[in-house]
């Protein structure tokens, strides 16, 4: 499975954190969810339903926290048969980004936990993103840039 | 906070050359109760021993030789040693001159009582 990136300086952090942790699938994405760099999916469709969603359950869950805590959860955690996801914000470079994770039973919550911490060290290590990629993702330009974001991921731009 | 494994934990780590003991969900890696000296990385031994055990146990059902009851890694300047149930494991984590042997006989005692 191919690792895929729209924004170079995720790429190698990400790579490494899906070697370490094994997950079968890895997706770092703005909390808008547009996507920054993925492994695991071979189809744009699913990169962007899988973005949707997660950003989705992220603005939720980082809701709730707000509302029982004074401020936003930390990460998700979800158990499923014989997968799980792990979703959980980091911050890099003054910005939150949201990751996706979804493993099986080669890894486990606790590999993905220790290796997410090495991940965000490595993130805020890696040279900052140009100007205009820290633009804000919510902005007339959304769809085209989400779209833009796609086609580069599966070679298509 | 203490919780049932306080005792097993605290009688392991008694040994001399013993820094940490930690009761390890297997499936999830995470500690359910540890009992560690100041700078050793818990949730780090944690989800890496478990994570070994795992495979060791797969290893050793894929050989025919059953379910593994003990597992210990020796590196240069220490040792983890791992004996567990089918859902949680101890974790005893040790410098090189602490007395295996009899560390092996008390973590398999303890692990017995392990679900």
């Amino acid at each position: 499975m191919k690792l895929s990136v729209v924004a170079p300086w995720v790429e190698s952090p990400l790579k490494q954190f899906v070697d370490d942790a094994r997950v079968e699938i890895a997706v770092l994405m703005h909390p808008s969810g547009q996507v920054l760099g993925q492994y695991g999916f071979a189809r744009s469709v699913d990169v962007m339903t899988a973005c949707a969603l997660a950003s989705a359950i992220h603005a939720s869950s980082s809701e709730l926290g707000r509302q029982l805590e004074g401020q936003p959860f930390l990460a998700l955690h979800y158990t499923g048969r014989e997968r799980q996801i792990f979703l959980g914000g980091i911050l890099a470079h003054g910005r939150t980004l949201v990751l996706l994770a979804v493993f099986d039973a080669e890894s486990s919550l606790g590999l993905v936990q220790l290796f997410l911490e090495e991940f965000k060290a490595r993130l805020s290590a890696a040279p900052p993103p140009p100007i205009a990629e820290q633009a804000s993702a919510l902005s007339e330009n959304f769809e085209r840039d989400l779209n833009r974001n796609l086609a580069q991921l599966f070679g298509r731009a | 906070m203490s919780t049932s494994f306080a005792p097993v934990t605290e009688s392991l780590i008694r040994h001399r050359g013993v820094l940490g003991a930690m009761v390890v969900g297997l499936d999830d890696g995470l500690i359910v109760h540890s009992t560690l000296q100041i700078g050793v990385n818990g949730n780090a031994f944690a989800a890496l021993t478990a994570s070994l055990y795992r495979k060791a146990r797969r290893s050793s059902n894929a050989a025919g030789f059953g379910a593994s009851s003990f597992l210990e890694l020796t590196a240069e300047q220490g040792r983890v040693c791992t004996a567990g149930g089918k859902e949680l494991v101890l974790v005893v984590v040790c410098e090189t001159r602490v007395n295996v042997g009899l560390l092996r006989v008390e973590l398999l005692r303890a692990a017995e009582q392990l679900p």
